[in-house]
């Protein structure tokens, strides 16, 4: 009896590997999820570290002119504050704690609160029943945050007597985390 | 003729108009914009930093108005580029701003992946196509006919010597 001869199946020779290109790539794709950092907010670097503050310029709530560029010399710290933000409200009292600490030192940090998406009025009443008598910015197209690239609210910045954008911190702080970080800054700056 | 050098024409002119098309829309220039033109085009760029799934352009909140009035400030310059101005929103506000994924790095991927899969289904297809020409092929001659004929008659003549 003669055998039939069967044309060669090409599909059953590919399978193999088709179906071990299908599986390698789950496999890499599992891997790279697995080993994967999970996505946490970064509330300390910035572009801007170590390079100069953006030139920004506004006016104080008492009708000062504030130009950034001009604080050069100092040690300044910028807080962004909405009065409807908890946190923001909620860090208050360790930024009057700053401030009556930076009080007693000689070349003591100067502290602006840049007003973040408010009205002046609800910053104004905040201020006076909650205390605190340092200068506060207005940010009314929101420039200054821009510049920053701030989106969140309460962040603060330290900015050295250079002009020099030196920390970037994106969640609430404590009176005494500012006042080692800016010891911890003199004597790096010398 | 044969039936494959019969429908090579049609593959050509598929090709052609295929190209023709993919070069038109490559190179097609919308002519200059205006400054507000510019800064719809970069605000449909970058998502909003602190809302999900809106752009620049759609939302309405402070900061994407504030990021809206430094894009119009920079287009007003006049000496930056589109993506000048993308680059700086994005090193203020992280790489989470940017609409359009990069083309480096991970992102890459979101390029290259249905790139590679339309390969696959390419090369599937002509795999494809192969087979069926294969089994076409196949369809008995003359010659198979009468190889099968033969077969049986053997085998009828097995039956009848059992």
């Amino acid at each position: 009896m003669i055998e039939p001869v069967l044309p060669e199946r090409t599909g059953r020779r590919i399978a193999p590997f088709v179906s071990l290109a299908v599986a390698l790539v789950v496999a890499a794709l599992f891997v790279v999820l697995a080993s994967g950092k999970a996505s946490k907010p970064d509330v300390t670097s910035s572009f801007l570290t170590g390079k100069p503050a953006p030139a920004v310029s506004s006016t104080t709530l008492d009708g000062q002119a504030f130009n950034l560029a001009r604080r050069k010399g100092s040690w300044v710290v910028l807080n962004f504050f909405q009065s409807t933000c908890l946190p923001c409200k909620a860090e208050h009292p360790e930024l009057v704690s700053f401030v009556a600490q930076q009080a007693g030192i000689s070349d003591g940090a100067e502290l602006y609160t840049i007003i973040k998406d408010d009205s002046d009025d609800a910053v104004v009443k905040w201020f006076a029943d909650h205390g605190g008598d340092w200068p506060i910015v207005k940010d009314d197209n929101g420039a200054i945050a821009t510049a920053f690239g701030v989106a969140k609210v309460p962040e603060t910045w330290i900015i050295d007597p250079s002009g020099i954008v030196v920390v970037r911190h994106a969640t609430t702080i404590t009176a005494e985390f500012l006042s080692t970080e800016l010891q911890r800054l003199r004597q790096a700056y010398g | 003729m044969t039936r494959s050098l019969k429908g090579w024409p049609s593959w050509v002119l598929l090709v052609l108009v295929v190209g023709g098309l993919l070069a038109v829309g490559a190179s097609r220039d919308a002519g200059a914009r205006s400054p507000k033109e510019r800064v719809e085009d970069i605000s449909h760029r970058l998502a909003c930093p602190i809302c999900d799934g809106e752009s620049v352009f759609e939302s309405r909140n402070a900061d994407s108005q504030a990021i809206r009035i430094e894009i119009a400030r920079q287009v007003d310059t006049g000496t930056v580029s589109d993506d000048q101005i993308i680059n700086f929103i994005e090193q203020r506000f992280g790489s989470k701003v940017l609409l359009v994924p990069r083309a480096t790095g991970i992102d890459a991927l979101v390029w290259a992946l249905p790139v590679a899969a339309l390969v696959c289904a390419i090369v599937g297809l002509g795999v494809a196509f192969h087979r069926w020409k294969t089994v076409a092929d196949t369809i008995p001659d003359d010659a198979d006919r009468q190889l099968v004929a033969v077969a049986l008659a053997n085998d009828d003549d097995s039956d009848d010597e059992l």
